[in-house]
């Protein structure tokens, strides 16, 4: 299976966050763009759920930014950090 | 006879929990792709919105209303056993959760004189309750394969000691109010208290 590209994980978090696409970039902490706690695991099961990976609490809490997050979902779906 | 204020506090309290639980739910099963657990899932989610209104009919009919209030049981998990960071983590804690739902329900219904009303309202929460604990375990036996029995065993003690440490906390912070839960019921053999 081809790992998903980090432009292709960042429109899917800019789809789940449904904020503007602008908004959404490697660079932003996720603090920024992630109202409150519930937000955030909801955002990591859906992108568990899409890509069929699995994260752990120490991955979560090494995520920062946007593209930490995508470099996790390509790390597990296979493809590099 | 008037509702304490105690008593009022409690059956809120309650009511926030279950919308807080129904609003998680609802928004994991808005994201989950179709499957058993988001079939159940979403069937959770409603029981959850039921048991809230059940409270807001509840207290209207003992001739008060909700007390608007902004925390609730399971906000206190993510700071004692950290952020659940996949779906088995959230069975994991859901299964925990319901079962002190359960025992906390089972208690007050242990109480002394309970309000006819209260305890009509407890008696149908129950019957989901039960149903509750009954699919998260269900779902959480068909994820050994994927994360592996002991990891999700290792997982369910974490979390039920994160639920001690969170009812300890809770009872400690509103023992004023929810004294009338510790007190030793009437009904309730000598060597029991």
């Amino acid at each position: 299976m081809t790992a998903p590209s980090q432009d292709e994980i960042i429109g899917r978090i800019t789809d789940v966050l449904g904020v503007s696409e602008g908004r959404v970039r490697a660079d932003v902490p996720l603090a920024d763009l992630v109202s409150d706690s519930y937000r955030l695991v909801e955002m990591a099961i859906e992108l568990q759920d899409d890509y069929d990976v699995i994260f752990s609490q120490a991955d979560l809490s090494a995520v920062t930014t946007v593209g930490d997050l995508a470099d996790l979902v390509r790390s597990r779906a296979g493809g590099g950090g | 006879m008037a509702l304490a204020d105690d008593e009022r506090w409690l059956l809120s309290y309650y009511r926030t929990s279950e919308i807080n639980g129904s609003l998680f739910f609802g928004r994991l099963a808005r994201a989950l792709k179709p499957s058993p657990i988001q079939h159940d899932l979403t069937k959770h989610f409603a029981d959850e919105a039921q048991h809230a209104w059940y409270w807001t009919d509840c207290l209207d009919r003992l001739g008060t209303r909700p007390i608007k209030l902004s925390e609730a049981y399971q906000d206190q998990y993510l700071e004692a056993a950290g952020l659940p960071a996949n779906l088995m983590e959230i069975m994991a804690i859901t299964l925990v959760f319901e079962r002190r739902v359960i025992n906390q329900y089972a208690k007050h219904l242990s109480v002394a004189d309970v309000r006819v009303e209260v305890k009509e309202t407890i008696g149908r929460i129950m019957e989901d309750e039960r149903w509750h604990v009954q699919w998260v375990r269900d779902a959480l036996t068909g994820m050994e394969e994927r994360f592996g029995k002991e990891h999700i065993t290792d997982t369910l003690r974490r979390y039920k000691e994160a639920d001690r440490e969170v009812y300890a906390h809770t009872l400690a912070e509103h023992e004023a109010r929810l004294g009338f839960l510790l007190a030793p019921s009437p009904n309730e053999p000598e060597d029991r208290r």
